[in-house]
């Protein structure tokens, strides 16, 4: 069991190094990409910092606060999109048939399938992550602290994905629908949980779990609880696995399409 | 131009069969009003408190009016298709048309545009009514005079990122150029009034694509006066000659340097 696993993520790992290395071809492109999302990211501090010259405390998030958020945020996304880019585009997948291609081969499908491409921008958004990270104070608690979470986070938004794509072996068409669902998640990311009252606090808890990857990540980088670290880790299994039961039980539902298309 | 009145109709008339899609693309529209609702209910203490100049409401409506004009732009959506018609050598079809590819894209993305403009206009007018619960004092002509200003600020916005897209026949992708554009009026252009930066950043801003893409319709539909009216407008003439010529220069130096292969 325990050298299938290993055996698994070396598959992955090899698929994201030749994607990565395809992606590399050519260097202007590649670096442009990276250095450009940096730059992006960093222009929401502008944002910030005018919001806090009015007001020293939103939503019960000091302004270092919000950086650690921010880092956090971009940190899950860029985990998510640079090593399960295919996470996000899986409906397309099962529509247009193109999950033939890893249901030939030898290993886990779902792994196979959303570990096939990189996203290289991503890179950009971790870089950028860790930039924050040492804006916020580098330790090798935080450190380690933001390097967890930032996977954990990274899991939760591929698993999400994952289980609203996976919707489209019953219902056809999702993508408008996970699509949506997936900008939700990346647009309340970035905002302090305390601006917002009442249901919508229930959802971050629920079906679109930013309470766990982002807002709870915060509280204990700020003031450390192992309880609230355990219920992360428990929280991101129990998605992931919701992800692969999704993607399974649909899987038995799938039909090909005639459209054929080459891998390269 | 009665050849570009047909592009645009037939790229309306494509969208329409997709209308679906578009509208249930709107939930990240009201996603953004509800977030920025809350932080400003969150940051206004009393609403009818100012800040730079600002009452809430004012500042609620002005997020409404802005968002509606990027998110009806698409600007995504129009640098990834130039970028990837000059990637992948599509634009060589365009060459031989019997029409200007600036033009082109000009009009068939405002195929686009109209059609989000329009739901977009009616769903912020009923979620600012839901929020705020009332609508802010301005007369009919003045708001004929808001949406001809946001009908110039969106044709200078597409012939902008068509320059900027256009980028692509010096480096392979200029879709980075974009995102660093649309960060740019997306902060320092949507999310705030101009008022709302430091004294001496504020002369650079009125004169910067920032003034004429964004912050000029929306400031007219929240505080319309006519001199702001007249100097909105005259910096869109500028800018709108400003940007023909940039983008068609661009466009003519671009196409004598590609090279397509295969077929």
């Amino acid at each position: 069991m325990l050298t299938e696993v290993k055996n698994q993520i070396k598959v992955n790992i090899l698929s994201t190094k030749y994607a990565l290395e395809r992606e590399m071809l050519n260097k202007v492109t590649f670096v442009s990409n990276i250095i450009f999302m940096i730059l992006n990211n960093a222009s929401f501090i502008v944002q910030w910092v005018i919001l806090y010259a009015i007001k020293d405390n939103i939503g019960g998030y000091s302004f270092k606060q919000v950086l650690l958020l921010w880092g956090l945020a971009a940190m899950g996304y860029g985990v998510s999109r640079f090593f399960f880019k295919n996470a996000f585009n899986l409906s397309d997948m099962i529509n247009t048939g193109k999950l033939d291609n890893y249901l030939v081969q030898p290993k886990n499908v779902l792994l196979a399938a959303i570990t096939s491409d990189v996203e290289v921008s991503a890179l950009g958004d971790i870089l950028y992550a860790y930039i924050i990270l040492l804006i916020y104070g580098l330790s090798l608690k935080s450190f380690l602290l933001f390097t967890l979470f930032g996977i954990t986070a990274g899991f939760i938004l591929a698993s999400v994905s994952v289980i609203f794509s996976s919707l489209a072996f019953w219902f056809g068409r999702v993508e408008v629908i996970s699509n949506t669902l997936n900008s939700i998640m990346t647009n309340f990311a970035t905002y302090p949980e305390g601006i917002f009252k009442g249901i919508i606090k229930i959802l971050f808890y629920t079906i679109l779990p930013l309470g766990f990857a982002s807002y709870l990540p915060v509280q204990i980088m700020t003031n450390f609880n192992i309880y609230n670290l355990l219920v992360v880790i428990f929280i991101v299994l129990l998605f992931i696995g919701l992800a692969f039961l999704t993607f399974y039980k649909g899987l038995r539902k799938y039909s090909s399409t005639n459209l054929m298309n080459a891998r390269v | 131009m009665k050849k570009y009145i047909y592009i645009f109709k037939s790229e309306l008339m494509t969208n329409l069969q997709y209308i679906f899609d578009i509208i249930v693309g709107f939930i990240s529209y009201c996603i953004m009003i509800f977030i920025f609702f809350n932080l400003w209910k969150y940051i206004y203490s009393d609403p009818s408190e100012l800040i730079n100049g600002y009452s809430m409401g004012q500042m609620i409506w002005y997020v409404i009016v802005t968002e509606i004009l990027w998110m009806s732009l698409g600007g995504r959506q129009l640098s990834k298709k130039i970028c990837n018609d000059v990637r992948s050598g599509n634009i060589a079809y365009n060459i031989n048309k019997p029409y200007n590819y600036v033009g082109y894209i000009l009009f068939s993305h405002m195929g686009l545009f109209l059609l989000k403009f329009i739901l977009l206009t009616i769903l912020g007018v009923v979620l600012g009514l839901i929020f705020l619960g009332s609508f802010p004092n301005i007369s009919i002509l003045s708001i004929v005079l808001v949406l001809i200003s946001c009908l110039f600020a969106t044709i200078i916005n597409i012939l902008l990122i068509t320059t900027i897209a256009l980028i692509s026949f010096y480096i392979e992708d200029a879709n980075p150029f974009y995102w660093l554009y649309s960060k740019v009026i997306l902060i320092l252009g949507t999310i705030f009034p101009i008022e709302f930066f430091p004294v001496f950043l504020q002369p650079i801003f009125k004169y910067s694509p920032i003034y004429v893409v964004s912050y000029g319709p929306a400031k007219l539909f929240v505080d319309f006066n006519w001199n702001s009216c007249i100097e909105i407008f005259i910096l869109q003439g500028a800018y709108l000659i400003l940007s023909i010529l940039l983008s068609n220069f661009i466009y003519k130096k671009g196409v004598r340097k590609l090279n397509v292969n295969g077929g």
